[in-house]
């Protein structure tokens, strides 16, 4: 019997991904719906902070009462983990998985440059996401809180973390380059 | 003093108003129990239906799971008695009309026959195994001779294991959640459904998965049936279901149930087994883990979610 829709073939590299133009589009269209719906913009690195708090609170609880950073992410009413970025990453999780199953790409492995092995890939992509961790926090937001929702929203912060999160990408990109080409 | 205390003669700690009495090893029993229960149905349906060798994963690697999944859920029942050293005092009696009647009796035969079951396929499953008695030998030759007779008590037992995981709570009649006579089936399908996912991901069998995915999918519709059919009964009852249900409609369980149970637990994996049967490849450990944790969550979300509702207010 013929399925209306086959699986593609896993070879065929053009309908493995969107074109990036299009998803930038589509991304903007979600933010937008975002707002619409739920009143505010989208964000990732808050639900890593939410996850870290209720670690903290949940091995040390003194300790994060005391913390003056901690202390303002608890209550007693409920868990850190009970805000919406955090279903918002589980829901990312779950539509990257189903995404990458409509491409025929799901498979476990660690994508590098030829130049370099998978171990390094992942010391540099774990150094480089602790490194990204601290900058969200001190810029009160990431790639997606700060930079997207907040110049989506016209804010002047969105607009500079936007620039400073691509234009340090930029400067720096060529120390780095062995890394990805 | 609290005189309204005496007023209302409401003074009963941990029943009223919220009933505060299982705690966790309830609903890791519901769950390990349903587990089993469809576990035990799958091996005994396909040793009925002469087809062990197209569902070897289903009759014999899967079955191993059941007895150790029954014994730590009755431990999690004897962890949860106040008086432990009194759980024999329930095999001094069977009443017919009593539901922990039921359940310890079928435990008590289900148990046994099934660590019986996965003992008969040892040497199957283990190559070179050995019992080194002769009267073990004689046994298991017993066993193997009169399987299928064994296999239609364990497929009776394992629907009234299945049934009774749910009838436990919905013989509660003082808890409006519980009190629904559809919670019985709505934990059986669900223990199928887990079952189904263990045996999913285990098998290493193309066609046993393909008919355990699609069984799975099957199962989910059916559970998503029963849960809109029990909130719908909900609604359309009387003041004290209706609070009951907006437990789930915007009360305290809403993002518990509706995000981990009917979304990533039956929705998603439900997504996933569909586009399994058009083709896609799918690392099938997805979709039978989201089952077996939403399956969980479940559970645990009616234990607790059933102590707060109440008929008096």
């Amino acid at each position: 019997m013929e399925y209306p829709m086959k699986a593609p073939n896993r070879n065929d590299r053009s309908t493995r991904y969107l074109n990036p133009y299009l998803g930038g589009v589509l991304l903007g269209l979600l933010l937008l719906m975002t707002y619409f719906i739920t009143g505010r913009g989208l964000g990732a690195s808050g639900a890593v902070k939410s996850t870290v708090v209720a670690t903290v609170n949940e091995i040390t609880p003194e300790y994060a009462h005391r913390s003056n950073y901690y202390s303002q992410f608890i209550s007693d009413d409920e868990s850190p983990l009970n805000t919406w970025l955090v279903f918002e990453v589980l829901g990312v999780l779950a539509g990257a998985f189903l995404s990458g199953a409509l491409a025929g790409r799901l498979k476990l492995k660690v994508e590098h440059s030829p130049g370099i092995t998978a171990g390094t890939r992942l010391v540099a992509a774990t150094l480089g996401g602790f490194l990204f961790g601290l900058g969200s926090q001190f810029g009160r937001g990431c790639t997606s809180g700060a930079a997207l929702s907040g110049s989506a929203s016209l804010a002047l912060s969105g607009f500079l973390a936007m620039m400073g999160i691509f234009g340090t990408g930029y400067a720096i990109a060529w120390i780095f380059r062995k890394l990805w080409v | 003093m609290k005189e309204e205390l005496f007023v209302s003669g409401r003074n009963i700690p941990n029943i009223d108003p919220h009933l505060n009495i299982w705690h966790w090893q309830i609903p890791l029993y519901l769950f390990l129990g349903g587990l089993a229960a469809g576990l035990i149905f799958y091996a005994g349906l396909y040793t009925i239906l002469n087809k062990e060798k197209e569902f070897p994963t289903a009759v014999k690697l899967a079955s191993f799971i059941a007895p150790p999944a029954l014994v730590i859920g009755l431990f999690m029942l004897f962890l949860d008695l106040k008086h432990k050293m009194y759980f024999w005092q329930l095999y001094t009696t069977f009443r017919i009309e009593s539901p922990m009647s039921w359940g310890a009796w079928t435990l008590m035969a289900i148990t046994p026959l099934s660590f019986i079951w996965s003992a008969s396929y040892l040497k199957e499953v283990v190559p070179g195994w050995d019992w080194k008695n002769k009267w073990l030998d004689r046994f298991e030759a017993w066993v193997i001779a009169y399987r299928k007779q064994l296999a239609w008590v364990l497929v009776v037992l394992a629907i009234i294991l299945g049934i009774y995981t749910g009838i436990l709570l919905s013989a509660f009649n003082a808890r409006p959640l519980w009190n629904t006579s559809i919670l019985g089936f709505l934990f059986l399908t669900s223990g199928l459904s887990t079952g189904a996912a263990t045996i999913m991901w285990m098998s290493k069998n193309h066609t046993e998965r393909k008919v355990f995915g699609r069984i799975d999918f099957l199962l989910i519709v059916i559970e998503l049936f029963f849960i809109t059919h029990m909130l719908m009964g909900f609604q359309a009852s009387t003041e004290v279901q209706i609070q009951a249900a907006s437990l789930f409609l915007g009360g305290d369980f809403t993002v518990s149930f509706w995000v981990f149970v009917i979304v990533l637990g039956l929705v998603f994996p439900g997504v996933l087994e569909v586009l399994e049967i058009r083709g896609y490849r799918i690392p099938v450990a997805i979709p039978a883990l989201c089952i077996l944790i939403g399956g969980l969550i479940f559970r645990f979300i009616m234990v607790e979610a059933g102590q707060v509702t109440r008929y008096l207010y």
